[in-house]
């Protein structure tokens, strides 16, 4: 009986000391990692180049020889653009990843903010490879772009006489997402996406969905594209392919800067990671996930 | 062990465990509180024309926070999965529990529950490359995302509580009523059906009840499967977003405390609440019953 009795005290103490010590003990210990956390577009790019800079360093010491001999940690999450602003302001990350223009509304809440862009990435209208749209009219103008995302034109034969009278699926990110801002400013304005679009919950589902679907169209990052491009139709839009010189050019309109952001000015070993990802071992790591970095721009 | 001992023993015993039961229950209460608080602006600014409104355009320049196409969904989606899992659940449970010899039992329950343990992401990659691929290639449906396909995926989830439920209504039948009505010679499915099933039926629909709080709230397998899109469904084959997968998708890109942010947890409030109505209903409905039947 007693030492249930203890156990009991145990485990309830423990319940409610859980429950105090994140009300009263709000700033955690600091400790020497670097947390970087937001877009789900450019995360698997600087988790990448986080994995090189810590095997190519080991200690910070070996980073800059004034920082202390402690070893690089650096955790990257993803969850979104709007993850990587909230969790910049409130501090749960060092550094957040935002794949959209940076909202003045946000601005106002970081008023030490530094940003610093490391690219472009374009959002290409991809179609199912299978779909006689690439033989039949493989160029759309910006207008029957918004006309098919908006819902006004249904089936692929009202786009073109000599295609299927199949219904068109229409694809999209979340409609508070990086992505879809991005599409809404360069093809949308303003026009709202058609209410029978189907929601991906992330860029690699939605790529998925237009692989497997034959009358799916979507817009996908061409950093999918790029790493499988047998598996998509990539139409052009006004005549322009987005190939990486189209994009870097700034002649390929749907696209949308990659951007890191930190609360305040960064410290000695956020400056260093930094800096890496703005030197050419960062670009080249843009570059190898499909992206336009911005030095070329 | 004295008795005086014993009896100082038991008193704090109770006085942990009800510190501990308390600790729960503030936790609820603090839950609704949040999710209250988070979305108090919207409720004020929108009213009940978030329950009424079918126009979800939180970042339109005239921003609109209507959720009713989202309840639709939600109801649709698990009503439908209750369709398909009670009928199977039941008669499983009657034959697990009354037709089946024992060891079958003690091989398929264990079984059964462990369907429980299963991640519903996993269910949600099995429907989304099986049941969504099945009704693009071989139903020609144009997308084969639906309400309908995330019934089916839930049903399997529910099941396992629908079965273990009723199966234990069964069993806690005292073996008298089927004693007697062995020697009355009647058969077996008139037993069933007649005499025992009459003696539990609240208990399963209580199961039920359960199981339908449990599919309302269900979120990663509707997310991948339901197809996310804002239209009012009009049939079972019709895509719709849940409550559950609205937030998903839309929390991670929301900025915080923006009206958008506010209409999220509006949401997450209408969800709590749909889920805590059923589970009151079923509690209240239930225990009068024990009283009169003095069981």
């Amino acid at each position: 009986m007693k030492k249930v009795l203890l156990l009991l005290l145990i485990v309830s103490l423990a319940v409610t000391a859980g429950c105090g010590s994140t009300n009263t003990q709000a700033p955690a210990p600091k400790d020497s990692s670097i947390k970087i956390g937001g877009s789900s577009t450019l995360a698997p790019t600087i988790a990448n180049c986080a994995n090189d800079f810590t095997e190519k360093y080991q200690t910070w010491k070996k980073v800059n020889a004034q920082l202390p001999d402690e070893q690089i940690v650096i955790f990257v999450a993803s969850g979104g653009s709007g993850l990587g602003v909230n969790s910049a302001i409130n501090g749960t990350v060092d550094i957040g990843l935002v794949s959209r223009e940076i909202k003045d509304s946000e601005k106002a809440k970081l008023p030490n903010h530094k940003f610093y862009t490391l690219g472009y990435d374009a959002l290409t209208i991809a179609v199912n490879p299978k779909n006689p749209v690439l033989q039949v009219k493989p160029n759309l103008t910006a207008e029957e772009v918004k006309k098919i995302f908006s819902g006004e034109l249904k089936t692929w034969q009202q786009l073109d006489a000599s295609l299927p009278n199949r219904p068109i699926v229409v694809a999209v990110r979340d409609l508070g997402g990086g992505a879809t801002q991005a599409f809404d400013e360069a093809i949308m304005k303003g026009t709202p996406i058609t209410k029978e679009a189907i929601q991906l919950p992330s860029m690699g589902a939605l790529a998925g969905k237009v692989q497997e679907n034959v009358d799916a169209i979507g817009y996908v990052s061409v950093g999918f594209v790029q790493a499988d491009k047998a598996k998509f139709g990539v139409l052009s839009v006004n005549g322009i392919a987005p190939t990486s010189e189209n994009i870097a050019a700034g002649k390929y309109q749907i696209a949308r800067p990659l951007i890191i952001i930190t609360k305040d000015k960064p410290d000695d070993k956020q400056q260093n990671f930094i800096e890496y990802l703005l030197s050419e071992n960062g670009y080249k790591a843009i570059e190898a996930m499909g992206f336009v970095p911005v030095r070329v721009k | 062990m004295t008795p005086v001992r014993g009896d100082k023993t038991d008193k704090r015993l109770a006085a942990v465990g009800m510190l501990v039961s308390c600790l729960a229950a503030g936790f609820l209460i603090s839950i609704y509180g949040f999710i209250g608080y988070g979305s108090s602006a919207a409720w004020h600014q929108f009213g009940l024309e978030i329950l009424r409104s079918d126009a979800w355009a939180p970042l339109g320049q005239q921003p609109r926070l209507g959720i009713l196409t989202m309840i639709a969904s939600t109801l649709w989606c698990a009503v439908g999965a209750l369709l398909l899992a009670s009928p199977l659940g039941v008669c499983s449970a009657i034959f697990l529990s009354e037709v089946a010899p024992p060891w079958v039992g003690q091989l398929m329950r264990p079984v059964i529950l462990l369907l429980t343990g299963i991640p519903s992401v996993v269910y949600g990659f099995l429907g989304a490359a099986v049941l969504v691929t099945f009704f693009e290639v071989k139903l020609g449906m144009a997308s084969g995302e639906s309400l309908f396909c995330g019934s089916i995926v839930l049903a399997v989830m529910i099941l396992p509580y629908i079965i273990s439920g009723s199966y234990h209504a069964l069993q806690s039948i005292p073996a008298g009523y089927r004693e007697a009505a062995s020697a009355l010679g009647v058969s077996e499915p008139y037993a069933v059906t007649r005499v025992l099933l009459p003696l539990v039926y609240k208990n399963i629909a209580a199961a039920i009840a359960i199981a339908f709080g449990r599919a309302t709230g269900e979120t990663m397998a509707v997310l991948m499967l339901a197809g996310n899109t804002l239209t009012m469904p009009d049939s079972w084959f019709s895509k719709g977003e849940t409550l559950s997968a609205l937030i998903a998708l839309e929390l991670g890109s929301s900025e915080a405390g923006s009206l958008h942010h506010q209409g999220l947890f509006a949401a997450g409030l209408v969800l709590l609440a749909l889920v805590t109505a059923i589970n009151i209903g079923v509690n209240g409905w239930l225990s009068p019953r024990r009283e009169e039947d003095g069981r």
